[in-house]
């Protein structure tokens, strides 16, 4: 695995996972 | 003597309140039922791998963000906006949006699509119940090696006849399950069935999914005789970027596609699961955590399983030849001949089969409601007889499906609905509902009640690039593949009368749609009025 595919790997998983963690934590915390 | 007692009785069909949601979350987890499906374990990996790895992440975001993401907003608004008036699918929607006699025909096509997928659907997702319950009798355990597997498949389809099966029988029995396990769903209703099926499925598929990573990531190098054949690796060559890819315009078509099939955009079901929102329900916020839940199992969860372990077994070179030769080669044949040799296999195995199951059969429910919701909201039909009349009709119209797969006809339904039809519906609600319902219009009726403000660039998205997009993307899959299926290039002269009934039967399930539309909205003239203007 080269250095760019971590980074491709990475970048990925994280951006989707900041979006599906900001959107469940919007929606639990709205009254 | 005695009066018998009288129960009270029902309320008509007629007179009963349609359906809505009974919580936020079962909303959310319905729509993301919808939407992840077996391509999100099957198709992303394969396609992945086969353009270009990490760099098909790139077309893959920007569409995301460009056709994904907007068109999930659109369907969701118009779903809302329909259910306010008392339909739950696309000919009443159209109605509203556009005061002309043609929109509801041309929303028949919102029932057409999803109905016509769910016939050859339900028949994929009836293999993999197959699947994993040979995996838990140990029925392929046997079969010694790739070319042997393929053959076991061809056998249980009955494409050929030979050791391991023979007819029809058994495919015939699972996809006989499956139905009446959907017919059973559906028959419960929105929140009884749909909305429960799909707060436990949906974690489900989450922890089953997270074990099959965690199985595969520990895996390391299975045999140590091959040193090059290890998890990281596999993880290398899924995600590895090509750059050069990106010049290659099939690869943005491939990840154009992707997210169209695996939002589940263009189907007409989003629109039906949406009209059981009240008014004022919120569809921005709960569409973003709908798209984000399916990205999350289609990128987190279903690029760690099938190619990295294909990778771990059999190496890269093997592993690019069966990525070439489809999903189904690899969910099929490649993942059964790796559960032989992987410790506690024919338990994972089980597992590996029921995830695409359950995935499979949430997306089923989705396909179907439209019909459901047709029959229902339109001609009164109870939620019993609409979920029977449902499964009948799939049960009987899966019988060609079956029998003739070897002559193509599940290919040929599946490029002209599933690949070209979904486009150009999406096209012609993007149309329908920023341009001739006018675009300040839409924008209201999607962010009335929204939790989060959608950032004002998508107001531009929506209207220009969106719509600008979807258009390339049919000239490109008509003058590519498109015309070669019109024209049956590529198809045996044998296979003519098999294809030319499959497309028979697609324009019968289309013109029968379009009568029951016109009758529909004869018998419910006095209900259906023209929508006041905005």
């Amino acid at each position: 695995m080269t250095l760019a595919g971590w980074i491709f790997m990475i970048v990925s998983c994280v951006s989707i996972t900041i979006l599906t963690a900001y959107t469940y934590w919007k929606m639990l915390t709205k009254k | 003597m005695t009066k018998k007692k009288q129960t009270p009785r029902k309320p008509e069909a007629s007179h009963r309140p349609r359906e809505k949601w009974g919580t936020r979350m079962g909303v959310v987890l319905a729509m993301a039922a919808n939407a992840i499906g077996i391509g999100n374990f099957l198709r992303f990996p394969v396609q992945c791998a086969q353009n270009g790895g990490g760099a098909f992440m790139i077309p893959y975001f920007v569409a995301f963000l460009l056709i994904g993401i907007p068109l999930m907003w659109i369907e969701w608004g118009i779903g809302r906006f329909g259910g306010k008036y008392g339909h739950g699918t696309t000919p009443g929607m159209f109605h509203y949006l556009w005061s002309h006699p043609a929109a509801k025909y041309i929303g028949a096509i919102g029932i057409f699509l999803p109905f016509g997928i769910l016939i050859y659907y339900n028949y994929i997702v009836s293999w993999t119940l197959a699947y994993s319950a040979f995996s838990l009798t140990g029925k392929y355990l046997s079969v010694p090696d790739h070319h042997a597997m393929v053959e076991f498949l061809a056998a249980y389809q009955g494409r050929v006849h030979n050791e391991y099966f023979t007819g029809y029988m058994t495919p015939f029995i699972f996809l006989f399950i499956t139905i009446g396990v959907m017919t059973w769903i559906l028959s419960r209703g929105v929140v009884k069935g749909i909305e429960t099926v799909a707060i436990w499925g949906v974690p489900v598929t989450f922890v089953i999914g997270a074990l099959l990573v965690w199985r595969v990531a520990t895996l390391g190098t299975p045999d140590p005789a091959y040193p090059d054949r290890s998890f990281l690796n596999g993880l290398g060559f899924m995600w590895n970027p090509d750059f050069s890819a990106l010049k290659d315009s099939k690869v943005w078509l491939a990840a154009t596609g992707q997210i169209f099939f695996t939002l589940s955009v263009g189907f007409g079901c989003i629109q039906t699961y949406a009209s059981y929102l009240s008014e004022k329900d919120d569809v921005v916020l709960s569409g973003l955590a709908t798209v984000s839940t399916n990205e999350f199992s289609e990128v987190l969860i279903g690029g760690f399983i099938a190619i990295p372990v294909t990778v771990a077994y059999f190496g890269v070179a093997e592993t690019m030849q069966i990525a070439h030769s489809g999903s189904f080669d690899l969910g099929f044949n490649a993942m059964p001949l790796i559960f032989q040799k992987l410790p506690a296999g024919q338990i994972f195995g089980t597992l590996w089969f029921f995830l695409l199951f359950i995935a499979g059969l949430l997306s089923s429910i989705a396909l179907a409601q439209p019909m459901m919701a047709f029959l229902q909201d339109e001609f009164k039909l109870s939620r019993r007889s609409a979920a029977v009349t449902v499964g009948g009709l799939c049960l009987f119209l899966a019988i060609p499906v079956v029998i003739f797969l070897r002559h193509g006809f599940l290919d040929e339904m599946d490029f002209w609905l599933g690949t070209f039809g979904v486009v150009l519906f999406a096209f012609v609600e993007i149309i329908l509902f920023i341009w001739v319902f006018k675009p300040h219009n839409a924008w209201k009726e999607i962010q009335m009640g929204a939790d989060i403000k959608i950032p004002r660039i998508f107001f531009f998205i929506m209207q220009y690039v969106t719509p600008a997009y979807l258009i390339i993307l049919l000239g490109a899959w008509l003058s590519g593949d498109g015309m070669d299926i019109l024209f049956m290039k590529n198809v045996q002269p044998e296979n003519y009368p098999y294809i030319w009934f499959a497309r028979f039967l697609m324009t019968a399930i289309l013109f029968t749609l379009f009568f029951l539309v016109f009758v529909a909205w004869r018998q419910n003239k006095h209900r259906i009025q023209q929508r006041i203007p905005a």
